[in-house]
């Protein structure tokens, strides 16, 4: 029995088709979980809206642009403070949030007027910021706004300005995935090509796919720089919004994250050629093979090597130390969908330990064959797990650990689990040898709390 | 000196004070028990506000959505409402009501909520004989209000589809507004010295949830239907946020004859004592020796921190429009000055309130009071004005404001994620009171250490 239907999902049968457990024998051309397909209704799914994939997760890390939501205020509110990607330049995209404000008058008569304003206006209160992403709304998309036509208007008045616009209401799509498509491609069709940087360095790479969440860019580049690489365009991490413009000037595109920006890799090799990379950024096996893998790229192998000597002589024994201690635990990861592929092998790898669950909000088919191909027999995989499902699988499973939102972590803190963060992290950097110590300790930190012993006992029953 | 109320000139907003009414009717419909609310629209709506509550308290809520993707957005949101409401019913068999919260998508599409609720009474009844469930239409798109009107509005309809009449009661009906938990409790404890039995809504002490040796704690709200249905029959209502549940007690009062008493939060001595009269005037008992000794504690601390550290210093305020209207007249008690008061309401209701003209006539120097405001127009003012605020009270959002201007912050409303267990302690009542002052007194001998700012006045105090 592949395909797995919980006790919960009784009623709810469709439910069946999303989750498999992993058979010997099996392989993904006989088995995989339904994935990317509209959620039912009422099930307390972990799924966002495809608003935010597309400001949240990619556009909103730039940290040179103003982002103007336009749409009533809470998309605006609601996507600020929730995310832990820093900046070299003091953290602007963390610190501020802009919106249209639209209220109903504006979906009777149209908001068009009303953005306008709010753009030149919030460009001159940020004279210094000459970019922005105008991004719709559900309302927004709703009443037919055309926010190009806006924006076309205030670069012409303004002229020394530019402006993208994400086109994705929040009822888009089934996720937040269809965000992050939309703005892969469109940026890809407006803004690539239309600014040039100087080039340093014969060796030039984008690095796509990853957000400096807790200062994982920083690592990334730290090796880039060390090897003589030139990174063009970090898509989005400490990103700016003319480096992403600047993006067909690479000889190479390095993809980490693939869900979230793969699209615009396989657009820049249809109009560039520029080959496109797949890499594991996670895991200290797995960043060595990817410095290795852009090393024989360039012929630069041995600059890879060196760096990878110094890494290993550095951050390895106290790998070891956690690796130890970490042997043979089991976890679950519920995340987003990329993360289960990066993580099920790395923690065997470099740490020994067990994934036994894991769930994907928003992960394609082709998420689900690359996890599946690489995580254990006999573990859940499941495509957009809702709370009782959790609960059941937890009830099964009996793991040590989960990696997993912050809600959701309260939530299991009281069936005496502890959580790491899988998306914003505890204390990152979680990218490349370092932060594969880093979060190696987090997760030793977790399973080996007190707090979590003391809470089993019942002082009614002590002795 | 008459107070100063000006609108914010700016057409777009800069940093938002509050988020949209969704919110509002989200936080009132957690604290009921036996209840999981369905937010109608985008999956964004009900999954970001989940995440605020979650940074806020700590704590996990079911909320579910409808989940509305493209399909429905052209031809109809009403199949994804039946979906949601049939599969939480199978799926949580304790529910006894949900709330069916709209957004700006559904009623921009103009979903009949209504007719739908109607259509699925029939559809229980039929498919799930016995199973007593009630569906709360609750009408927030968010492009009117913010999440205090959509706050106010929950309750009300909570109000509206419970409240039935029965036997009178001597119960008094406390509507709190959108207090924290630690508030919740006090304002309880306050009743229980009082010798009231009071119905508190929304009850939302239970969310301070523990983590129990048998794993069987989750955290749930504590109003329950039959409280919600009871409030007709009270003896009376307070209503401690005209802005937030206000409502309610008017409907209350029109329909069952319920009388109401409209105060104010009771955050600082006066706020207090008003409430306390309140109380007795509406159950006829009298206010024990022990209230008496409270705020007499309460005095005794706060003088011990009033003129040696507080007078004169001018504060910046900000948040729920009771909140702030409040901890204005708390800071008078205190000898600071709250000259800058910012309203995330776009209403001219909160620009015309009474309380602020009152507020202006007690004091000899200028209050600036700023409606339809942002967290901009703080940081404008701020660096325009350099040196001109000492303090800042008001929530998380505005942490960078008092960080990157070295200000010291108090953090008070919602959500204050960056500090911990601000939620669990109450400001309201002569406890919360001086809780309140000796943690703004912490703050800045805090801030007094950090600078080395006559950090040397502590050693002898």
């Amino acid at each position: 029995m592949p395909l797995k239907l919980f006790k919960c999902d009784e009623t709810i049968p469709e439910r069946e088709k999303h989750c498999y457990i992993k058979a010997p024998g099996e392989d993904i051309t006989e088995f995989l979980p339904a994935s990317n397909v509209e959620t039912i209704p009422g099930t307390l799914s972990e799924r966002g809206c495809s608003f935010c994939g597309s400001k949240l997760v990619i556009g909103g890390v730039l940290k040179d642009t103003i982002q103007l939501i336009h749409g009533p205020i809470g998309c605006s509110y609601d996507t600020w403070h929730t995310k832990r990607y820093p900046s070299d330049n003091g953290n602007f995209q963390l610190k501020y949030a802009w919106s249209s404000d639209l209220k109903e008058k504006h979906i009777v008569f149209g908001g068009e007027k009303q953005l306008k304003k709010s753009m030149i206006e919030a460009f001159k209160e940020f004279p210094e910021i000459k970019r922005m992403i105008v991004y719709t709304t559900c309302a927004t998309a709703l009443i037919g706004d055309d926010p190009k036509a806006v924006a076309d208007d205030v670069m012409e008045e303004l002229g020394d300005v530019d402006i993208f616009c994400s086109q994705c209401a929040g009822f888009a799509g089934v996720s937040q995935s269809k965000g992050h498509h939309v703005f892969n491609i469109d940026w890809m069709k407006e803004k690539v090509g239309t600014h040039e940087v100087e080039i340093t360095s014969e060796y030039t790479v984008n690095f796509i796919g990853d957000y400096n969440i807790q200062g994982d860019t920083y690592i990334l580049e730290d090796y880039m720089k060390r090897m003589g690489i030139q990174i063009i365009a970090h898509f989005t991490g400490n990103g700016t919004y003319d480096s992403l413009r600047s993006m067909h000037q690479a000889k190479l595109n390095v993809t980490n994250c693939a869900r979230s920006a793969g699209y615009i890799a396989n657009e820049l090799k249809k109009k560039y050629g520029i080959p496109r990379l797949d890499v594991d950024t996670w895991g200290f096996d797995y960043t060595a093979e990817a410095l290795r893998k852009v090393g024989i790229f360039f012929g630069i192998e041995d600059r890879a090597e060196k760096v990878i000597a110094e890494e290993i002589t550095k951050w390895k024994p106290k790998l070891d130390y956690y690796k130890e201690r970490l042997t043979g635990k089991k976890v679950c990861i519920w995340t987003g969908g990329p993360r289960l592929w990066h993580w099920t092998k790395a923690f065997e790898d470099d740490l020994g330990m067990q994934v036994l669950a894991m769930s994907s909000k928003f992960g394609h088919q082709e998420d689900f064959e690359k996890v599946i191909s690489r995580g254990r027999e006999g573990t859940y995989y499941i495509d957009d797990a809702n709370e009782l499902e959790f609960f059941e699988v937890l009830g099964q499973i009996k793991p040590d650990m989960v990696l997993t939102g912050p809600r959701v972590g309260e939530l299991v803190k009281k069936l005496h689990l502890p959580y790491i963060n899988g998306h914003a992290y505890h204390n990152g950097p979680y990218m490349g040898f370092e932060g594969a110590v880093n979060m190696a300790r987090d997760m030793h930190n977790a399973i080996y709390s007190p707090l979590m012993k003391l809470a089993a006992i019942d002082i009614r029953e002590q002795k | 000196m008459p107070i100063n109320i000006k609108e914010k000139t700016r057409t777009g907003v800069i940093n938002p004070i509050f988020t949209c009414q969704p919110a509002g009717a989200q936080y009132a419909s957690i604290g009921i028990k036996d209840c999981i609310p369905l937010v109608h629209g985008g999956q964004g709506c009900c999954m970001f506000i989940r995440l605020l509550f979650a940074q806020h308290l700590k704590e996990n809520f079911d909320i579910a959505s409808s989940s509305l993707h493209e399909s429905a957005a052209v031809f109809g949101g009403v199949p994804r409402i039946e979906d949601g409401v049939m599969t939480l019913l199978q799926r949580y068999p304790h529910i006894r009501t949900i709330p069916i919260i709209t957004t700006c998508s559904t009623e921009t599409i103009g979903d009949d909520i209504e007719g739908t609720i109607r259509k699925l009474d029939k559809r229980i009844k039929e498919q799930m004989p016995g199973r007593k469930v009630k569906l709360v239409a609750m009408h927030t798109p968010s492009y009117s209000g913010s999440q205090v009107t959509g706050y106010n509005e929950a309750v009300e309809a909570l109000v509206r589809t419970f409240a039935t009449a029965g036997v009178k009661n001597e119960k008094i009906n406390v509507f709190t507004g959108w207090v924290n938990p630690g508030d919740v409790i006090e304002i309880k404890h306050l009743l229980a010295e009082m010798g009231i039995d009071g119905n508190v809504l929304i009850d939302t002490e239970t969310f301070d949830a523990p983590t129990m040796p048998d794993k069987s704690a989750f955290t749930y709200g504590n109003t329950t239907i039959e409280d919600l249905t009871d409030t007709a029959n009270a003896k009376g209502s307070i209503v401690l946020a005209k802005y937030e549940g206000g409502s309610a007690a008017d409907y209350l009062k029109s329909e069952f004859d319920v009388p109401v008493a409209m105060g104010h939060l009771p955050i600082g001595i006066k706020n207090t004592d008003a409430f306390i009269a309140n109380l007795a005037k509406l159950s006829g008992k009298p206010v024990p020796k022990s209230l008496v000794e409270e705020r007499g504690r309460a005095i005794d601390a706060m003088a011990d921190l009033a003129h040696m550290f507080f007078a004169d210093k001018k504060v910046a305020l900000y948040g729920d429009p009771d909140l702030v209207m409040a901890l204005a007249e708390f800071c008078l008690e205190v000898e600071l000055k709250p000259t800058l008061l910012l309203f995330g309401d776009d209403s001219k209701q909160v620009a015309k309130d009474g309380r602020l003209k009152e507020l202006g006539d007690k004091v000899d120097y200028e209050i600036e009071a700023i409606w339809n405001a942002d967290l901009w127009e703080l940081e404008e003012h701020i660096k325009n004005n350099p040196g001109d605020i000492d303090i800042i009270m008001g929530h998380s959002k505005g942490r960078y404001i008092a960080i990157d201007n070295k200000i010291p912050m108090i953090r008070v409303g919602f959500p204050t994620f960056d500090r911990a267990g601000v939620w669990k302690k109450p400001v309201i009542g002569y406890r919360g009171t001086e809780l309140l002052a000796e943690t703004i007194a912490n703050t800045l001998f805090a801030d007094m250490e950090a600078k080395h700012n006559r950090e040397w006045v502590l050693n002898t105090w």
